[in-house]
């Protein structure tokens, strides 16, 4: 089991090192290389959850500081395991899938070395024992993400997002690093279990724990893109559509979940836990409306995502693991469906990824279709697909949980229910109705049905699957039994509204898009549309932010502090010397009555000195 | 034979063979015969003189010295060469006085060859330098005598070596004195005219006036006077370290921006002066006799050796200011490297002589308590780096602006390198120094 | 053989060797290689020597008894560190400086340097290092001034004066320390032998920091590092500015530990102050050269953090910060100087997608970068965290605020490679033909996989650290 846990932290590392090499001797051994090392990394993952009983843990001290040592060591458990099989099942269809995808890109060999580092990224942050190593796997995923959306570097769009994930993300790792500090110095172990243990005994001081909790927080924000800073998972999805499917599906976002989830315990003994709850049903909210008016599939995808994943949060937030890890299970599966899917259609539409250019693929692209109408039924949360389980099972936990019965609960409701309008959207705009692009749709091409169709099988059958095994997974992940409770009335009402959004949808999208176009006139509609289309405007604001209080505000004003006092005051000397030189200069008169003169009062004046001084 | 016999014979009989060309190797012989005897311990051996083994040390670096000079003469030279000598001898004979009297009569000796060394004149500008150093020299002749002339009164010998018992009136006598002299080592406020001096007369010149005459005056004040200063109350003292410390400032300072190279050196030697100030005010520490030769041995070295490298390249291309040095390492390597190296020392760069002359004499300084005026002289060291540096600049960083190669001429050459390697060897082995100060 | 002569030969051979091959830089080249190979050898050999505690005693030369002094000659843990540390940059400094013009008086005036830094890492005795540390600045003034670009002279010239002045209050305490204790030699002072411990310790504080540089004192860093050709830029931040902290260490730190230790605050808000000021100037230049030359400053800062903290932990991670800095900033000033061989711009509005033109160039140049800014994996990482951890165990938790660096860090580096690395091709990258010397890039290369290797592996680099300082407090 050791051997396998090495292997799975190693591996992947040493398998991107070899892509990258053999990829430069002839491109087409990147992706096989790829392809194996991630299929071994599966299978060694499914080795390790068929072996599994009890929690794995090994220590090992990184290095040695004075009297300090830092540990890097692992520790794998239900919840990791889960994790794993996610990263590395979904990393390997991924790598799959990109075989088509990817066939035409020059650099291959860049590409799958990044992905078996994303995907190493992932298997040592689900693996660690330990703050530092879970930071290190951390800001892995933070390098991977940023050097594969800006994979396509000779474009601006691209580089810039590369950028943008980069800062945002990092903005939120800052407040890790500050916590792996605090927790050093308040609770004396990075180990994420001892700390977990502690905070359950109580032996952690509550308003420490509480800024620890939320700083720890802070930084899944960053990374599972949460409000304020999600407009980065917005802009990746100018990354090639599977790197989007790796982020959202496989290993990125759910690092954020992930480190909450690991520190459940410590959570439930502070007061954060309803931070998590408000902000995630913010951000529930915020992806959920803003979904529903994006032109492009990706990013209706992208801020499905958002809520998604803030439906998870709010799993944990109002206190149950379960709810939320599952959710994160489930949307990890059917969300990859969902843009593989996707990628599926932008890649026979050669890269056109605008909705309203298409319209009408049901014919051209049945299987697509199929498999997307699975994953998003799933998302919408249509029994017996697996999204209905885990999201009904947050709603109850919400509803259940007296702190965020009000508020919280109406908002992620309406999060809840909204998904189906606007994957209903996209879908119905993809394969409904007539062609909008008569070219475009002349030019599609019936993907590879091993390389493209292959993997949305798979997926899509397990969405299916998924859903009658919630309680043994969750069993699995919390070591407990896991009874999902019901609350009557939900479901009814659930499916009710579910219906009527549904109607609506397909009224709106379905065939006649004119009603569309006379609401887009409206003032307020309009006015509303913008809103939503920008995301709230949150991305002007942090912009305007960094540019105008960051960039043209304290670091212009240190740069001329700099320039203008502190090295204008020792060049000043320059100057200064010049006068003095100047003025001393009018001494030497050149004149021998004046030296003589000189002598003679000096004279005078040192005997006076002379003479006090005797 | 004395040393001094024989340099001193040597220069009255040099006009005979002034017209051979043989002078110029005659001199350089006597100079290391004179040096072997110095080596045996011979001294002047008249009455009031007396020769200790700092002195006999100094001697010897006079010697070197003064063949590097003679070196660098061309063949015409005789009539300085001749002067050169003469100075030498009569530094041999100041050095060792050990009684006022004959301090006085040496050093007013000294000042009468000065003034024939300068007469050489050649053009107006040269005249005014020789006259100004005529008339301040006069009148500083004037107040050592007149200081003199109240040692007497006071009812002291002047023909015994100075104490440390004396009451105030004396004491203020002798300061008289001490001041008079002040002249030569141009401290502030008679230091102005050092500057045209240096400046306008010929650079040979320059090199024997401000690097052997003054290192000589001021070795041999010390020599006599560190009695009497070591009877100064701290007033007398802080106006001492005072003095210095306005001297090197003002010298630094004056130096900074001027164009003409030999002005910027000749206010640098001011600055010297005032460094050279600082081991008389700490006559309190052990160290203050060391650090004052220390300072005189390194100074005689770099100081010598920019003024003549200055000479030669007047001489031989006309340089005067900063500006016609531009790109002269690309025009000869190493008349760049060697002036480099004499103006780095003279910066207190270390591994150079000026730098452990200066280390030496300004932990004199500290030890004698007077931190806050070492603090300032450092600060002037370090602001004397602006000019010298700046004088590299044009050597180094700059592209020529004449393509005619500069030749290397053998005599001046050798010259050269012996100061050089007086400078390097000071630098790295102080040893030398604190041996012949003896213990203490 | 002595050990002095590790020291005075260089000095002497890079007269020797340009007067000798003054028309031939690659015989000159030669030599400098095989003496920085020589002298990375012999520190080698001195570290596998080193007696368990305390110093490694290797004679002493040019006494004057009178006067306590001599050329004593000791290495310690954190001696030879640096020896390693400066000799293996220098060869990989010949190496990047493979094409250099005028290679002849290039490359003597780097072996001139080597021996000045032999000196100053070795000896003990105050004033034998002062001579060094002196002697040091020369080389570096005429390699500033004739190598270096438009305002070469400038620089120079600032930097001589700058450090020279800051070098005099150092001299001073020298003085004080000697006339207080009696003793040159570093190893036989006590600290309560020293009568006016502020003083001196202020004296020596500012003297040694204004060579790291800290805040207010860095405006020479900038001009020198943007002026000097790309090699002395990183010689200059690998090695001169480590001088400042070794002197810290070795002359304030280890010398004064009880004095440094009421001094902590004021080390500590200087290290911050730097760390911020100068990540703030990083974030608004637009001069490539000078973005790096700030994010050294910061960096710098960070040292002078972990060394505030006075405990082991805290000079272990400083030392360790000290060397990975070496390892990081020199990548990329090197690749700095290469982009503006090329494109003749520093400004990086001009600049922008590298990566299709120098695909190899770029990706050093990003990994360089994600070290400056603490990805795990490079020495940067290994570098910070432990800085911080060391400071919040010594000063509490506020000192969380030393994360806020790393969001400034990635600031000024992402952003830059965006500007510079990627994007579209500006015009005046695609008239670029990026031409690199193989050896050249093979030091870039080598610099990349030493961030990577004790990024991963910092254990050994800990271990000498642990040596160094294991004892340290003890020796009173």
């Amino acid at each position: 089991m050791n051997n396998t846990i090495t292997f799975l932290a190693l591996f992947p590392f040493i398998g991107a090192l070899l892509a990258f090499v053999l990829g430069k001797q002839q491109a087409k051994l990147a992706f096989w290389t790829a392809e194996g090392v991630s299929a071994l990394l599966f299978l060694a993952t499914l080795w390790l959850a068929y072996q599994y009983s009890t929690p794995i843990s090994i220590d090992h001290t990184w290095l040695t500081f004075g009297t300090r040592s830092l540990p890097f060591g692992f520790y794998v458990d239900g919840l990791s395991i889960v994790m794993l099989l996610i990263a590395t099942g979904l990393g390997f269809l991924d790598i799959h899938f990109a075989h088509d995808y990817m066939a035409e890109d020059k650099d291959q060999a860049r590409y799958y070395a990044k992905v078996l580092f994303f995907i190493g990224g992932m298997i040592l942050l689900v693996m660690a024992k330990d703050m530092i190593g879970l930071f290190v796997g951390w800001e892995f995923m933070g390098l991977a993400s940023y050097l594969l959306i800006s994979f396509w570097h000779s474009q601006k769009a691209p580089s810039d997002a590369g950028m943008q994930a980069f800062l945002y993300t990092r903005f939120g790792d800052m407040f890790i690093f500050a916590a792996i500090g605090l927790l050093l110095y308040f609770v004396g172990t990075l180990n994420l279990v001892e700390i977990n243990t502690l905070a359950q005994a109580g032996g952690i001081d509550h308003s420490v724990a509480f800024i620890i909790a939320l700083f720890i927080f802070i930084g899944a924000i960053g990374k599972s893109g949460q409000f304020p800073l999600f407009p980065w998972l917005m802009n990746a999805m100018e990354g090639p559509t599977t790197v989007s499917a790796l982020i959202h599906g496989a290993t990125m976002v759910n690092a954020g979940i992930y480190i909450v989830a690991r520190l459940f315990d410590f959570y439930l003994s502070t007061e954060a836990l309803l931070i998590v709850a408000n902000i995630a049903a913010i951000s529930a909210f915020i992806g959920a409306t803003s979904a529903l008016v994006q032109t492009e599939i990706k990013k209706v995808l992208a801020y499905s995502t958002m809520s998604h994943l803030a439906l998870a949060f709010v799993g944990l937030g109002v206190g149950s693991l379960a709810a939320g890890m599952m959710h994160l299970v489930n949307h990890a599966v059917f969300k990859a469906l969902l843009f593989l899917s996707a990628g599926a259609v932008i890649l026979a539409a050669h890269h056109h990824k605008d909705l309203w250019q298409f319209g009408g693929l049901r014919g051209k692209l049945p299987f697509i279709a199929a498999f997307m109408a699975i994953g998003a039924l799933s998302l919408s949360g249509i029994p017996p697909f697996s999204g209905f389980f885990s999201k009904d099972a947050v709603l109850t936990a919400a509803l259940r949980n007296p702190e965020t019965q009000g508020l919280i609960a109406t908002l992620t409701t309406i999060a809840a229910l909204l998904s189906i309008a606007y994957i209903g959207r996209v879908w119905l705009l993809l394969f409904s109705g007539e062609a909008r692009d008569a070219n475009l749709h002349q030019s599609i091409q019936r993907p590879s049905l091993f390389w493209i169709a292959l993997p949305l099988l798979i997926m899509s059958v397990l969405t299916l699957m998924l859903g009658f095994y919630q309680s043994e997974i969750a069993t699995f992940i919390t070591g407990k039994t896991e009874a999902s409770p019901h609350i009557d009335g939900l479901l009814t009402g659930l499916i009710i509204g579910l219906s009527i959004l549904a109607l609506i949808v397909v009224g709106l999208y379905a065939k006649d898009l004119t009603l569309v176009k006379k609401m887009a006139q409206h003032p307020f509609l309009s006015m509303l549309h913008q809103l939503l289309f920008h995301g709230y405007y949150v991305e002007a604001m942090i912009n305007w932010f960094s540019q105008h209080a960051v960039v043209n505000g304290a670091a212009k004003a240190s740069a001329w502090f700099d320039k203008r006092a502190i090295d204008a005051s020792v060049n000043g000397f320059v100057p200064a010397t010049q006068t003095a030189f100047n003025g001393l200069k009018t001494t030497q008169t050149g004149r021998i009555g004046d030296y003589i003169a000189l002598m003679v009062a000096g004279l005078a004046v040192l005997l006076i000195v002379m003479m006090v001084g005797i | 034979m004395s040393p001094f016999a024989l340099v001193f014979g040597t220069a009255l009989l040099s006009p005979l063979i002034s017209h051979t060309r043989w002078l110029k190797g005659l001199s350089l012989l006597i100079l290391a015969i004179a040096g072997f005897n110095l080596s045996l311990g011979e001294g002047i051996g008249l009455t009031y003189f007396a020769q200790t083994d700092a002195i006999r040390f100094f001697e010897g670096i006079i010697l070197i010295v003064a063949a590097a000079i003679v070196l660098h003469f061309d063949h015409d030279d005789h009539g300085t060469l001749t002067q050169l000598l003469l100075i030498v001898a009569a530094s041999m004979a100041l050095l060792e006085s050990s009684t006022l009297l004959s301090f006085v009569i040496t050093f007013e000796a000294m000042s009468i060859i000065s003034f024939v060394l300068v007469s050489n004149i050649k053009d107006s500008k040269q005249a005014e330098g020789a006259i100004k150093l005529f008339f301040t020299g006069a009148t500083a002749t004037g107040i050592i005598l007149f200081g003199l002339a109240l040692f007497t009164l006071s009812g002291h010998s002047i023909d015994t070596a100075l104490g440390n018992d004396y009451d105030a009136f004396s004491l203020i006598a002798l300061s008289l004195i001490f001041i008079g002299i002040l002249y030569k080592l141009t401290i502030f406020p008679m230091h102005a005219w050092a500057a045209d001096s240096y400046a306008q007369v010929s650079h040979s010149n320059a090199a024997i006036l401000s690097a052997l005459m003054k290192t000589v005056v001021a070795v041999a004040t010390f020599h006599l006077f560190s009695p009497v200063l070591a009877q100064l109350s701290m007033p007398s003292i802080y106006g001492l370290a005072t003095l210095a410390v306005i001297t090197m400032t003002l010298g630094n300072m004056l130096a900074l921006y001027q164009r003409n190279i030999a002005r910027m050196l000749a206010y640098s030697s001011i600055a010297h002066a005032g460094y050279m100030l600082i081991p008389f005010a700490a006559i309190a520490s052990q160290f203050a006799h060391i650090g004052l030769l220390y300072l005189a041995v390194a100074y005689l070295f770099m100081q010598t050796a920019v003024f003549l490298i200055l000479a030669r390249l007047y001489q031989d291309d006309g340089i005067e200011t900063l500006a016609d040095l531009k790109g002269l390492a690309q025009r000869n390597p190493l008349y760049a490297l060697l002036f480099s190296v004499q103006l780095l020392s003279l910066a207190g760069i270390p591994l150079l002589a000026g730098f452990m002359s200066k280390a030496v004499a300004f932990y004199a300084g500290v030890d004698a308590g007077l931190w806050l005026f070492v603090l300032i002289a450092l600060l002037n060291s370090a602001l004397s780096v602006g000019y010298y540096a700046w004088i590299i600049k044009q050597l180094y960083f700059d592209a020529p602006t004449k393509d005619r190669p500069l030749v290397s001429r053998l005599g001046f050459v050798l010259g050269e390198l012996i100061l050089v390697a007086g400078t390097l060897y000071f630098g790295v082995v102080a040893i030398d120094v604190f041996k012949v100060i003896g213990g203490n | 053989m002595t050990y002095a002569t590790l020291i005075f030969a260089p000095i002497a051979l890079a007269f020797v060797g340009y007067a000798l091959f003054s028309q031939r830089g690659n015989v000159v080249r030669g030599i400098a290689l095989t003496t920085f190979a020589l002298q990375f050898i012999v520190a080698i050999g001195l570290y596998n020597q080193l007696p368990a505690t305390g110093y490694l005693d290797l004679g002493a030369f040019l006494s004057v008894d009178a006067f306590h002094f001599a050329l004593s000659l000791r290495v310690d843990t954190l001696s030879v560190v640096m020896l390693l540390l400066s000799t293996m940059l220098l060869i990989l400094v010949t190496l990047s400086s493979w094409t250099m013009e005028k290679s002849a008086a290039y490359f003597s005036l780097l072996i001139g340097f080597s021996g000045a830094i032999m000196g100053v890492f070795m000896t003990t005795n105050l004033l034998w290092f002062f001579i060094f540390w002196e002697l040091t600045l020369l080389p570096m003034f005429f390699l500033v001034g004739i190598w270096g670009g438009e305002q070469r002279v400038y620089a120079a010239i600032k930097f001589f004066l700058y450090t020279h002045v800051a070098s005099m209050l150092l001299l001073l305490a020298l003085f004080l320390i000697y006339k207080q204790t009696g003793v040159w030699d570093v190893t036989l002072i006590k600290e309560a032998a020293i009568a006016t411990p502020a003083l001196v310790w202020w004296l020596l504080f500012i003297g040694f920091a204004v060579k790291m540089p800290l805040f207010p004192f860095h405006t020479w860093l900038p001009d020198a590092h943007v002026q000097a050709p790309a090699p002395v830029s990183a010689l200059l931040a690998g090695v001169l500015l480590k001088m400042g902290a070794y002197g810290l260490i070795r002359f304030v730190i280890e010398l004064m530990p009880e004095v440094s230790r009421e001094h902590a605050l004021y080390m500590l808000t200087l290290g911050l102050l730097t760390a911020f000021f100068a990540g703030l100037l990083a974030i608004y230049e637009q001069h490539l050269k000078k973005m790096v030359a700030y994010s050294s400053i910061s960096h710098m800062g960070l040292v002078m953090v972990a060394l505030s903290t006075v405990t082991v932990e805290g000079l272990s991670a400083a030392l360790f910060e000290m060397v990975g800095h070496a390892f990081i900033i020199s990548p990329l000033f090197l690749i700095a100087g290469m982009i503006y061989h090329q494109t003749g711009s520093y400004q990086m509005r001009d600049m922008g997608g590298m990566m299709q033109k120098a695909p190899y160039l770029s990706a050093i140049f990003v990994l360089a970068g994600m070290a400056a800014l603490g990805m795990p994996a490079t020495m940067g990482f290994v570098g910070e965290l432990t800085v911080y951890l060391s400071a919040i165990a010594h000063y509490g938790a506020w000192v969380a605020i030393i994360a806020l660096l790393s969001m400034l860090s990635a600031g000024y580096l992402i952003w830059s490679m965006r500007r510079v690395i990627y994007g579209e091709l500006s015009p005046l990258m695609r008239n670029s033909q990026f031409v690199i010397h193989r050896i050249e890039f093979a030091a870039l290369v080598v610099f990349g996989l030493l961030i990577v290797l004790f990024g991963v592996y910092p254990q050994p680099i800990f271990d000498a650290a642990n040596h160094s300082f294991a004892y340290f407090g003890g020796r009173s």
